[in-house]
C-alpha cells in the first residue's frame, strides 16, 4: 500500500499551536530583554541577543524532550505531540541565531575563516576547564539543523520510517552535547552554584520523565502479555523474521499455522494446503493471495478462501502483534471464517 | 461514555474539550514559570562592568601619533571630555591592530611618527583608560599639521611586577564586549591577539593594567596565545607610556610562569 505523500493542511488547531507557541517564545525574549536591561544596563546588544536565544532555545529543547514520555503517561498531552516538529524547527531557528551572533561576534573579522576560528582559536582540547565548548554547539547545531530539515512529512515518506525515527532519535545526541555545551562554557564563567543547579534540574526531569514512562511502557506491555497468554495466545515470532509476502511456518499446540506479514499486516492460516497438503508456509503472496509453492493453489490470507470460482478453504487463527512479537491462538476457527489480521505499526 | 470522544486527531479543526481542560492549567504554570525562570537567570548573571564602546559613532581627535612601542594617539588637551583619558591606543577594524592601516596610510602620506595629526574612530573607553578602532581604515587619517615632528619618549623603567592575573585583548575588555574576558570570551581574545591588537595584562587584585612587550620592546602577541584564559603569573619591569603601564617579560621564561593549570580567570565577580 503506497500511500503517495499527503500534505497535511492548516487547520485551526495547528494554528493556534503556533501561537501560543510564538507568543511563549516572545514571552521568554521579552521577558529576558526587560531583566537584563534593569538588572545589568550595560550589558550590550549582542550579548543580550546572544544569551536570550540561547536561553529559549534551550528551554524549548527541554519542552519538546519531556513531551514524548508525557504523551506515554496520560494521551491527553498527545496534542503537543501532533505539532512538535514546529517546536523543534523554530528551536532551531532560534538556535541559529545564537550560533550566527556567536560566530559574528567572536570569530568573524579577524585573521582566520570564522567557522574554521571556533575549532581552532582556542586549542585547549586536552583539558576539561578549557575546552573549546563551542565546537559542541556546533555539532548539536548541526544535528537540529538535520532534524529541521528532515521533519517535513516528505522525508518521513522518502526515508525510511526507521531512518527517520534514528535520524531523529539523535536529539538525545544534540541535548548531551549541549549540556557539555553549557558546562564547559557559560559554567566555567559564570561560577554562581545557581546555574549548575538549573542544568541539572532540567537533566534530572527530563531523564526521570523517561526512566517513568518506560517503567509505564513496560509495565503495560507485561500487563498485555499476560492478558494474552490468559486468553490462551502464544509467543511464536518476531515480526522481523518474516519478510514482506512470505511466511513463517510454526507447531503450536499441535496445529501447524503459517504466519504471513504483507502489506503492513500479519494474517494466520492453516500450513496445509488443501491441494495435495503443500506446504503454504512455504509459498508467497502473489496478487494478493497466499499462493502454495506446489502448484500454485490461492487463499485469502484475510479469510482463508480461495478466490472464487474456486471453494477450497483453510482454518484461520487469531493474531495479535506486541511490540515486535508476534502471538498466535492456535485454537482454529472453522475454515473460511475472516479475521481482523493484526497491524504492524512502526514506533 | 463514548471513547471516541475522547480520541485525539490531531487534523481534527479543534482539539477535544477533555484535552483542553486538562491542558489549559499545564499552559497557565508555563506562562507563571517561565518568567520566573528567566528573571532568576538574569539575576545570577554576573554584573557587567561599565566600560563603553560608542558603535556607530565616529570621533575625530586631534593629537600626536607615536608608534612604538604600539600605535597611540596622545589627544590634545580638550580634545576628549576631561573624564577620559588623553593616551588613546590605537587598534584596527574588527580583531586586527592597528599597525597594518597606520603603515598604508604612512605611504602615502610619509612617516607621521611625533606629527600632530587628526584622525577618526570609534571610541572605547573604561577602567581609566581609551582605545579607539580605526574604524574607516586608512580614511581615519582625517589630517595632516605641518608641526614638526615631536620625539617619541624612551621607555624608562621605574619599577618592576610580579604577581597574578589574566591576559586580556584591550579592544573588547575596554568596551567592544561584555563580557571581554574568562572562559566565554577566551577564543574571541585569542583571535584578537593573533590579529595584533596588544596583549594587556591585568593582575587580579589591583585596577592596573599593563601593555605587554618582550625583552626588544616590541609587542608580545603570539608568545602570549596559550596563555589566554588562565591565570598566569607575571612578572617584568615596568615603564609608563604616556597614561599607559607597559611591561617587558621575558617571553622565554614565560611557559614557567603558569601557575596552577587550570585555574581559570572568572572576571570582575
Ligand atoms: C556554532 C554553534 C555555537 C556556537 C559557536 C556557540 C557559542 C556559544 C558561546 C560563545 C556561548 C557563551 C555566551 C556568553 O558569553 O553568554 C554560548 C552559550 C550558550 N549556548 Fe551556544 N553556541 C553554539 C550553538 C548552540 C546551540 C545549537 C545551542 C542550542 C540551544 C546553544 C545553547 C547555548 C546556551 C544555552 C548557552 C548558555 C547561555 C549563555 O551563556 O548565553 N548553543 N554558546
Ligand atoms: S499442494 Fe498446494 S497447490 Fe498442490
Amino acid at each position: 500500500m503506497a500511500v503517495s505523500y499527503k500534505p497535511v493542511l492548516w487547520n485551526r488547531q495547528k494554528k493556534k499551536y503556533d501561537q501560543i507557541l510564538w507568543m511563549g517564545i516572545a514571552l521568554i525574549l521579552g521577558c529576558f530583554a526587560i531583566f537584563e536591561f534593569l538588572l545589568h544596563p550595560t550589558i550590550t546588544i549582542e550579548t543580550l541577543i546572544i544569551r536570550a536565544t540561547a536561553f529559549t532555545a534551550i528551554i524549548l529543547l527541554h519542552i519538546i524532550l519531556m513531551i514524548g514520555p508525557l504523551c506515554r503517561l496520560d494521551k491527553r498531552f498527545l496534542p503537543l505531540l501532533y505539532n512538535r516538529r514546529h517546536l523543534g524547527v523554530s528551536m532551531f531557528l532560534i538556535a541559529l541565531v545564537h550560533a550566527a551572533f556567536c560566530i559574528i561576534q567572536f570569530h568573524a573579522l579577524g585573521d582566520t575563516n570564522p567557522i574554521a576560528s571556533v575549532f581552532l582559536s582556542n586549542p585547549n582540547y586536552q583539558e576539561i576547564s578549557q575546552y573549546p565548548f563551542q565546537t559542541l554547539g556546533f555539532f548539536a547545531l548541526i544535528i537540529l539543523m538535520l532534524m529541521a530539515v528532515s521533519s517535513h512529512d516528505f522525508w518521513l515518506n522518502n526515508l525510511s520510517p526507521k531512518m527517520w525515527k534514528q535520524l531523529h532519535m539523535s536529539v538525545y545526541i544534540a541535548y548531551a552535547l549541549l549540556i557539555l555545551h553549557i558546562a564547559l562554557g557559560t559554567l566555567q564563567y559564570e561560577k554562581d552554584l545557581f546555574y549548575t543547579i538549573l542544568l541539572w534540574s532540567g537533566f534530572l526531569t527530563i531523564s526521570g520523565l523517561h526512566l517513568v514512562a518506560g517503567w509505564k511502557t513496560r509495565s503495560q506491555l507485561r500487563a498485555e502479555q499476560n492478558a494474552l497468554k490468559q486468553e490462551g495466545y502464544f509467543e511464536v515470532a518476531l515480526l522481523e523474521e518474516i519478510s514482506e509476502k512470505r511466511a513463517k511456518a510454526v507447531f503450536v499446540d499441535g496445529q501447524n499455522i503459517a504466519i504471513f506479514k504483507y502489506d503492513g499486516k500479519v494474517s494466520a492460516v492453516s500450513n496445509i494446503c488443501k491441494h495435495q497438503m503443500g506446504p503454504l508456509g512455504e509459498g508467497k503472496i502473489v496478487d494478493g493471495c497466499i499462493t502454495c509453492p506446489w502448484h500454485g493453489y490461492q487463499y485469502y490470507p484475510g479469510n482463508g478462501q480461495s478466490p472464487p470460482p474456486f471453494k477450497e478453504k483453510l482454518a484461520t487463527y487469531r493474531v495479535k502483534i506486541i511490540k515486535d512479537k508476534i502471538w498466535i491462538n492456535p485454537s482454529p476457527f472453522p475454515e473460511g471464517t475472516a479475521v481482523e489480521p493484526a497491524i504492524i505499526n512502526h514506533g | 461514555m463514548d471513547k471516541q470522544d475522547h480520541f485525539y486527531i490531531g487534523w481534527q479543526e479543534t482539539m477535544p474539550a477533555p484535552h483542553r481542560r486538562f491542558l489549559r492549567p499545564f499552559l497557565f504554570g508555563l506562562v507563571l514559570l517561565l518568567p520566573i525562570l528567566v528573571f532568576t537567570t538574569v539575576w545570577f548573571q554576573k554584573d557587567f562592568n561599565d566600560h563603553r564602546f560608542e558603535l556607530g559613532t565616529l570621533t575625530e581627535v586631534t593629537g600626536t601619533y607615536y608608534e612604538s612601542p604600539v600605535p597611540l594617539l596622545l589627544a590634545d588637551e580638550g580634545e576628549l571630555p576631561n573624564t577620559l583619558s588623553k593616551s588613546i591606543l590605537l587598534v584596527g577594524f574588527g580583531k586586527f591592530g592597528a599597525e597594518g592601516i597606520m603603515k598604508d596610510i604612512q605611504e602615502t602620506e610619509g612617516s607621521l611618527v611625533g606629527k600632530k595629526v587628526r584622525l577618526s574612530g570609534t571610541l572605547i573607553y573604561g577602567a581609566g583608560h581609551t582605545v579607539m578602532e580605526l574604524t574607516q581604515k586608512e580614511a581615519s587619517l582625517v589630517q595632516v599639521y605641518e608641526d614638526a615632528a615631536l620625539k617619541t619618549p624612551a621607555l624608562a623603567t621605574n619599577g618592576a611586577y610580579q604577581g597574578k592575573g589574566e591576559i586580556l585583548d584591550p579592544k573588547c575588555y575596554f568596551g567592544v564586549m561584555k563580557p571581554g574576558e574568562g572562559k566565554t570570551h577566551k577564543s574571541c581574545a585569542i583571535r584578537c591577539l593573533s590579529g595584533g591588537i596588544p596583549a594587556v595584562f591585568k593582575p587580579d587584585n589591583t585596577g592596573d593594567y599593563y601593555i605587554l612587550l618582550d625583552a626588544q620592546g616590541k609587542k608580545l602577541n603570539e608568545q602570549l596565545l596559550p596563555y589566554i584564559g588562565y591565570l598566569v603569573d607575571m612578572n617584568g619591569s615596568v615603564s609608563n607610556y604616556f597614561d599607559w603601564k607597559v611591561m617587558v617579560v621575558d617571553s622565554r621564561a614565560l611557559s614557567l610562569n603558569v601557575s596552577r593549570k587550570g585555574e581559570r580567570c572568572g572576571g570582575d565577580g
